[in-house]
Parts: C-alpha cells; sequence; structure tokens
C-alpha cells in the first residue's frame, strides 16, 4: 500500500477455516479517514494471507499461554495478528504497519463483542455473524484504537 | 479442443520448425532431470516426503554444477579431422562425454579412505572462452560499472559476476514450455506426463548452473587442467605440442588464475587416413617429451551416416548454457530439414574411444593431480593457519593491517588482498585455500571444503574482500547441508539465516551481482528442502527472498513461486490434521504461480499448479479467494474432470461442455488479441468482483450465493 495510510483487513475465522465477519477498514490516526485504501489486487491477497497464516497460527497456539498471539505471520510487507479464542476461533487482522498494543485493545474489544454474540440463543458456533449491531460495534472499536 | 493458448509469435515460429526436427527433444532433456516426473505432482501435492529418486535427482544437479573444468586447446589439424566426420569442431565433440565418465571413479579423501563416485563429470570449456570473456566484460565495466560509487575499490570487477545466462535462461525456459504447450494442445503428450512442475524446474536450476562465468572469487570456472591435441596429420607434432603448451601459457587470462594447471597431451590418430605404427612411434616420443598425462585417442575421420553399421547419434550436452542451447534453436529455425546437420552420427567405435580417454584423463591424471595438490596446500597451508604459529600471524596481520587503514587509505599493503582488482594473486595463502576448498568439493569431500571455507572467511573478512567473504559464505553453507549432518534450529538461526543474508546482502547491495545470489540462494534452498521438516519452511523462505531479485514477470520468476509453494508442501503435519503443516501456504504460493504463469501465456503450467492448490480451496467460503480462483480456471481453461464425469453421465450435457469450453478459448483469445494481458486480466478480474454490498456492510458471507455466479 505504497504511499497510502495504514489500511487494515480484519476476519473472523471458525474452527473450520469458514470465515465468520470480515471487515476493512482504514486508519483513523495520523488523520486517516478510516477508509480502507486496498488496491483491488489486494483485497483478494488478503484473504490469502490471513488463510494461510492459519498454518503459523496452529504451529504457535500451543506455545503460548496468551490468547493473543501478536505477529503471527508476514508476507512481503503485511503482518498477520492473531487473537485465539477459548473455542479455537480465530481473530485476525492483516495490516501493514506494526503495533502490537492497539491492536491488543482492538482484539479485546472484539472479543468482548464476540462472547455477547455467543450469549444469543439463536447464535450458534461457527456462524456466519451478519448482526448490523455488531459490524457498527466493531467499527468503533476499530476507530477508538487502531 | 480449443483450449486457449498463446505462444508469443516468435516462440511459434522456433518450435513449428523445431518439433518436426529430431534434434529438439524437449523430453530427453526433460527426461534426464526427473526419472519420476509424473511422481512429483503428486507428492508436491500432498506433502508426503520426498521419494528418494527425486532426491538424487536434485543431489545429482548439484554435484554435477560443481565439477573440474577442464580447458581444450587443440591444433588446426585435429579440428580439420574432426570437421571431415561432420562435426564443428574437436571441443564440441568430447563436450558431451565429460558429462558422465563412463564407471566408477575413486578418490580419495582427507582422511585417506577412497570413495567411489558412479557418477563422475568434468565440463569441458574452450582455453579461449576462460580467457577473453572477463577481459572484454571487464572493459566495459570500468567505464560504466558505477565506478565512483565505492571510491574506485569496485572498479576492477569484471562484471562477468553478473552472467548474462540469467534472462537466456527465461527465455530458453519460455520456449521449452511454449513447445510443451503445443504438444499438449495437439494431444501429442498427455499434461499428466509433461507438464510436472519439478521438471521444468530441474531444468531452470541446471540452465542457471551451467554457466558458471569466470571470476577472482571462487575457481570454479578456472581451468584444472588443460588438454592439448595434435593430430596425426602434423608434420611437426613435438614442435607443435611446445607451441600449444606455449600459446595456451600466454592466452590472456586473467592475473587471478593460477596457471599451473595439468597439462593432458593427447594425440589424435586418423584410422582411415594414417598408419597407426608410425602414431604409435610419435606417442612413444610424445610420453618422452612430456610424461605420463599422454593418451593417444584412434578416430576415423570418414563421415558418419544413420546407415553405417556402428553409427551412434553424437550424445547431446545436458549442460549447454542457456545461450548456446538458444543458439542452437534460433539456428535450426532457419535450417530446412533435408539439410539438418542436427541429427549427427559418430562411429561406435569413436565414441568408446572417447569414452577411453575422457575416462583415463579422470581416473589416471585429472584426480590425482588434485588429490596430490589438496594434500599438499592442506598440509603447507591450511595446517599452518589452524596452528598457533598462523593464529599468531593472521592475528599481526590483522593489527597491521588495521592500523594500515587508519594511518593510510590504501590498506591492500599489508595484506595480500589486491582492492584495485578485487582479486588475491594466486600464490597467495587465501587464493590457495580457497582453491583447496574448491577442488577438495570438486571431489565432494564436503567435510575437508566445510572447515576450508570457515578457515578463510574470517581471512577475507579482515581484507574486507567482500566478494571473497560472500563466495565463501555461500560455499560454507552448500558444504555444510551436504555433509548431511542434521540442522540444529541453532544451526538454523545463527548459520544458515545470518550467512545467506549476508552473502546476498554482498552479492546484491554491493556488487550488484543478481546472478550469483540467485545461484547462492537457489541450490540452497534445495538443499534445505531437502532436509524437510523445519527446514523446509526456512527454504520457503529464503526463495521468497530469491524472488524479489527478479520482479519482473519471467517465468524464472513462476517457477521460482511455485518451488515456494512445493517447499512449503515438504513440511507435513503430524497427526491426522495435520497439525503444523504447511498446506494452506502451499496452496496459496501455488495460486500465485498459476497467476504468473497465466499472465505469461503457460495454462498448461497454470492448470497443473491450480491442480495441487484446489483441494486446500474448492470449499473455502472466502468469497474473493473463490472467486479469484474460479477466475483462474476460466482463464487457464481448466477443465474440472469431477464436472466432466457428472456432466457425461446425465448425458446430454456432454454437447454443453464443449460449448462452455469454446466460450472460455473465446474469452482467452480476446486477452490475447491484447498486446499485453495483463491490463485486460485485471479488468476482468475486477468486473466480477463483489461490489460492497449497499448497506455499507463489509462483503463476507452474506453475498456467499454471488459466488457461482460467473460460473
Amino acid at each position: 500500500m505504497a504511499g497510502s495510510s495504514t489500511s487494515y483487513y480484519f476476519v473472523i475465522i471458525g474452527t473450520k477455516d469458514n470465515p465468520l465477519y470480515e471487515a476493512e477498514f482504514g486508519s483513523f490516526k495520523q488523520g486517516g479517514d478510516g477508509i480502507p485504501k486496498f488496491r483491488e489486487e489486494q483485497r483478494h491477497m488478503n484473504q490469502f494471507i490471513a488463510h494461510s497464516s492459519l498454518d503459523c497460527i496452529e504451529d504457535q497456539q500451543w506455545a503460548s499461554k496468551e490468547m493473543y498471539l501478536k505477529t503471527v505471520d508476514k508476507f512481503n510487507n503485511t503482518w498477520v495478528s492473531c487473537f485465539l479464542t477459548g473455542g479455537n476461533i480465530k481473530f485476525l487482522l492483516v495490516h501493514d504497519t506494526r503495533s502490537d498494543e492497539p491492536i491488543r485493545q482492538f482484539f479485546a474489544d472484539v472479543y468482548d463483542l464476540y462472547c455477547k454474540t455467543l450469549m444469543n440463543p439463536f447464535y450458534e458456533v461457527n456462524m456466519a455473524i451478519r448482526s448490523q449491531t455488531f459490524d457498527q460495534k466493531i467499527k468503533a472499536a476499530a476507530k477508538k484504537y487502531l | 479442443m480449443a483450449l486457449p493458448l498463446e505462444i508469443p509469435p516468435r516462440a511459434r515460429s522456433v518450435m513449428s520448425t523445431s518439433k518436426a526436427s529430431p534434434m529438439y527433444n524437449l523430453r530427453s532433456s526433460i527426461a534426464s532431470t526427473g526419472s519420476t516426473t509424473s511422481l512429483t505432482s503428486l507428492f508436491a501435492g500432498t506433502g508426503a516426503s520426498l521419494p528418494r529418486d527425486i532426491v538424487d535427482d536434485i543431489k545429482s544437479v548439484i554435484h554435477h554444477a560443481f565439477v573440474p573444468h577442464i580447458a581444450v586447446h587443440v591444433s588446426d589439424d585435429v579440428d580439420e579431422v574432426v570437421r571431415e566426420k561432420g562435426l564443428p569442431d574437436f571441443y564440441q565433440l568430447i563436450r558431451p562425454y565429460g558429462e558422465k565418465v563412463q564407471g566408477r571413479i575413486t578418490a580419495r579423501d582427507s582422511q585417506g579412505s577412497s570413495v567411489p563416485f558412479e557418477d563422475f563429470a568434468v565440463r569441458f570449456v574452450r582455453l579461449s572462452d576462460v580467457a577473453q570473456k572477463p577481459e572484454r566484460k571487464g572493459n566495459t565495466s570500468g567505464n560504466s560499472f558505477r565506478n565512483g560509487e565505492y571510491g574506485g575499490t569496485n572498479a576492477g570487477i569484471p562484471e562477468a559476476i553478473n552472467s548474462e545466462e540469467l534472462p537466456l535462461a527465461d527465455e530458453l525456459l519460455d520456449l521449452h514450455l511454449s513447445h510443451a504447450e503445443e504438444l499438449i494442445d495437439t494431444n501429442l503428450a498427455t499434461e499428466t506426463e509433461s507438464h510436472t512442475g519439478q521438471a521444468y524446474y530441474l531444468l531452470y536450476l541446471r540452465k542457471i548452473l551451467s554457466g558458471f562465468p569466470v571470476t577472482p572469487h571462487e575457481t570454479w570456472a578456472h581451468p584444472v587442467a588443460c588438454l592439448i591435441a595434435i593430430s596425426s596429420r602434423n608434420t611437426t607434432p613435438i614442435d607443435t605440442l611446445r607451441q600449444l603448451y606455449k600459446s595456451g601459457s600466454e592466452v590472456n587470462v586473467p592475473g587471478y588464475i593460477n596457471k599451473e594447471y595439468l597439462r593432458y597431451y593427447v594425440l589424435v590418430h586418423d584410422e582411415d587416413k594414417d598408419d597407426i605404427v608410425k602414431s604409435a612411434a610419435l606417442f612413444e616420443q610424445m610420453k618422452r617429451h612430456f610424461g605420463l598425462h599422454c593418451h593417444l585417442i584412434r578416430l576415423r575421420s570418414a563421415m558418419c551416416i544413420v546407415s553405417d553399421e556402428d553409427s551412434v547419434p553424437v550424445a547431446k550436452s545436458q549442460w549447454l548454457p542457456a545461450s548456446e542451447e538458444l543458439a542452437e534453436l534460433h539456428a535450426h529455425q532457419e535450417e530446412d530439414i533435408e539439410n539438418d546437420t542436427s541429427s549427427r552420427f559418430i562411429h561406435g567405435s569413436d565414441e568408446a574411444a572417447i569414452k577411453t580417454m575422457v575416462r583415463e584423463m579422470v581416473a589416471q591424471s585429472v584426480i590425482p593431480f588434485m588429490e596430490r595438490n589438496i594434500a599438499s596446500w592442506n598440509d603447507q597451508i591450511l595446517s599452518r593457519r589452524k596452528g598457533i604459529g598462523g593464529r599468531v600471524l593472521s592475528f599481526s596481520r590483522r593489527f597491521l593491517g588495521s592500523t594500515g587503514t587508519r594511518t593510510s587509505s590504501n590498506s591492500a599493503t599489508a595484506s595480500n588482498f589486491d582492492a584495485a582488482t578485487n582479486s588475491y594473486d594466486p600464490m597467495t595463502p587465501e587464493a590457495q585455500m580457497r582453491k583447496l576448498a574448491d577442488w577438495s568439493f570438486m571431489l565432494r569431500d564436503w567435510k575437508l571444503a566445510y572447515d576450508v571455507y570457515n578457515t578463510i572467511r574470517t581471512d577475507f573478512n579482515n581484507d574486507k574482500a567482500w566478494l571473497h567473504v560472500a563466495g565463501a559464505q555461500e560455499m560454507t553453507l552448500i558444504s555444510l547441508l551436504l555433509t548431511g549432518q542434521p540442522i540444529t534450529p541453532k544451526i538454523r538461526a545463527d548459520t544458515i539465516d545470518v550467512y545467506l543474508d549476508a552473502a546476498c546482502y554482498s552479492y546484491v547491495t554491493r556488487f550488484r551481482a543478481i546472478y550469483a545470489a540467485l545461484r547462492c540462494l537457489l541450490v540452497t534452498v534445495e538443499l534445505l528442502r531437502l532436509a524437510g521438516g523445519s527446514s523446509a519452511e526456512l527454504a520457503a523462505k529464503w526463495a521468497i527472498k530469491a524472488l524479489d531479485l527478479n520482479i519482473r514477470p519471467t517465468v524464472g520468476r513462476a517457477l521460482i513461486s511455485q518451488r515456494v509453494g512445493d517447499c512449503y508442501a515438504v513440511r507435513q503435519g503430524a497427526g491426522s490434521g495435520g497439525w503444523g503443516g504447511r498446506r494452506r501456504k502451499a496452496a496459496m504460493w501455488h495460486v500465485l504461480a498459476a497467476e504468473t504463469w497465466i499472465r505469461l501465456g503457460k495454462f498448461a503450467q497454470a492448470r497443473h499448479c491450480i491442480d495441487v492448490a484446489m483441494p486446500k480451496y474448492v470449499n473455502t467460503e472466502f468469497v474473493l479467494i473463490r472467486r479469484f480462483v474460479d477466475q483462474m480456471r476460466l482463464d487457464s481453461g481448466y477443465v474440472n474432470l469431477l464436472d466432466l464425469k457428472i456432466d457425461t453421465g446425465v448425458g446430454e450435457a456432454g454437447g454443453e461442455i464443449v460449448e462452455v469450453e469454446n466460450g472460455d478459448g473465446e474469452e482467452v483469445q480476446e486477452d490475447d488479441d491484447g498486446e499485453v494481458e495483463k491490463p485486460t486480466l485485471d479488468g476482468k478480474r475486477r468486473s466480477i468482483l463483489i461490489p460492497q454490498t449497499p448497506n455499507g456492510d463489509a462483503p463476507g458471507v452474506m453475498t456467499m450465493d454471488d459466488a457461482d455466479g460467473p460460473l
């Protein structure tokens, strides 16, 4: 993403390598407007990168006590950060600048939201999350931390 | 079959003529690289541990790349005899036979035990080639090659370290692949048989390793021996030999090449015209004058044609540099098939005579000569360097050297390193140690080679001879990996990663020696890949680095991306779930390779990559991945075998398939009409990407149903 401000691709991946929720957003820091600036050919690459980083996560998930695995993978100039829930649901963030702490805070908020979604009696594990509210809250969390 | 196919016009014309010519035998050049090519794709896909013969294939490519070079210097009358046989010259005649020395060759290692080699090889080169190339390039480099950037320290570096072979290797592979596409298209070859990536990758690797440039920092291309030949027609044989010896020594060889190589004298006896008794007498005389390194070879000067009783085709050289093979192919394009000189034959007796000569020369002269030198250098230089005295010496030298740099800009006074030509004089201990290491490497004594490379690396480092340091680092790694000692995580982190990084930095940033860097990376990657496990992952990591060296989408780049996938595929997971495997990464890199292949118009290769990657993506719920892969399948004319079966099962749908295929063909044909495929492809792809959903939601699982739309 040469020359443009940071953009993020966020995905929640279920236990069967299936995406539950996806979002793209830009940075609000440094005067960013929160609009993702992925080039068209980068958008499918984001999914490829996220998907392929699952290999590395499977490696690292047993080695760490933390749920936040920090940066797990790198592809060219793109990093992948991961947060692993107790139910083996992965939160992945594909980003092009390294900043561990804000991402940790963001993930913590997302984990909260995800747990609330889990409490919904109509929601089952590995189901796609389509709630508008959830989406808005994720975007709000992104605005707050990223 | 209306499979879309795009061949550049130039390639097409070459291929259309060469297909008919017996010389252009793709199969033969591929077959030699992979004995089980069809298995390769299978194993690359599942990531099973590598079968034995594939390991052997890769190792043998690497073994055969670093072999002794033997210069050939012959009198005109020898070439004349060979020309009467219908071959260009003596060098061309014997070259293929150096690639596989007949029978078993034994060499003693540093421990004194003999090691047998079944497949020893030597490389014949023209003495003039050794001499002229660096000189010519040196001239150009002096003027244009970033003279001021490093304060003149690099001024004397011949640009030869940047081999011109690289783009040519790409071009050659391009031709080979286009040819393969054509064969597949016309059903002359089945896809599974001929388009496995491994065979082509090995071919590419071989082409890269086949033309070592003559450089100061390594001695691979420096001649180990020189073959001097005269024929029985010569009227003043002994004088001519002396003359050849003299002209051979006076040839303008770069100063850093040691001229004290072995001279091997050959008398070519013309069986058809000359008297063997006279030749035998002459041979005796030669032996008296020049010692034991002599050989009498009996060749027939008569032209040999196919119908002759004992005719055998002239062997094809497997290690032709890309430039020569290209030239040959282009020459064929212009030739008629009738007066085709390519299908040349020689008498079976000639072939046997040449094989015997090569064997005798290697077994009785070259190898003992190398062993003797290795032993004496080992005694005189290495042990002294390693002993207490050597340490003190090197320490004092370092001390002097560093004070030298402080006081004057010319630090070379304290060391043997000549910064002006970026080389060591061949008689200095440093140059001799490098030679010792290289030679013991050629005789496959990896352990000794590793020790010596390790020792000289520090010497070069003290002299700030960066090119030499990089070369030693490269070879330290390669010999370490070849010793077959287990690669611990510590070695991976402290040795392999560090040296590779440093060597690449030196090659690329200091010297712009892309060729050297690529060679270093590719060889190491192959060896790491063979080690398997976590080393394979490291291999993938460095293969990705190799991709950065070459930004343009060329065949080489596509092959290397595919190789990254293969490297990941080697890493297997544990248990039924395959934990810790790299299947997803392998799939991603195969898809990326497929994308490059489509861009290059090599659809069969693309289909192969997609085939390998598909199992991982076939049920994926990532919409964009699905779209992308489906689009690629369309672009490459991929036909899912499962779909085909289902459709024919229904019966009437058979016609539909043809329609679909035609449709694909047309679509891609449109692409081909455009001069550059890339923008059209991208344009097309963009048009089918899902737009953001109206309510501003992220594109995602909720739009799943659309995924089947474009199909």
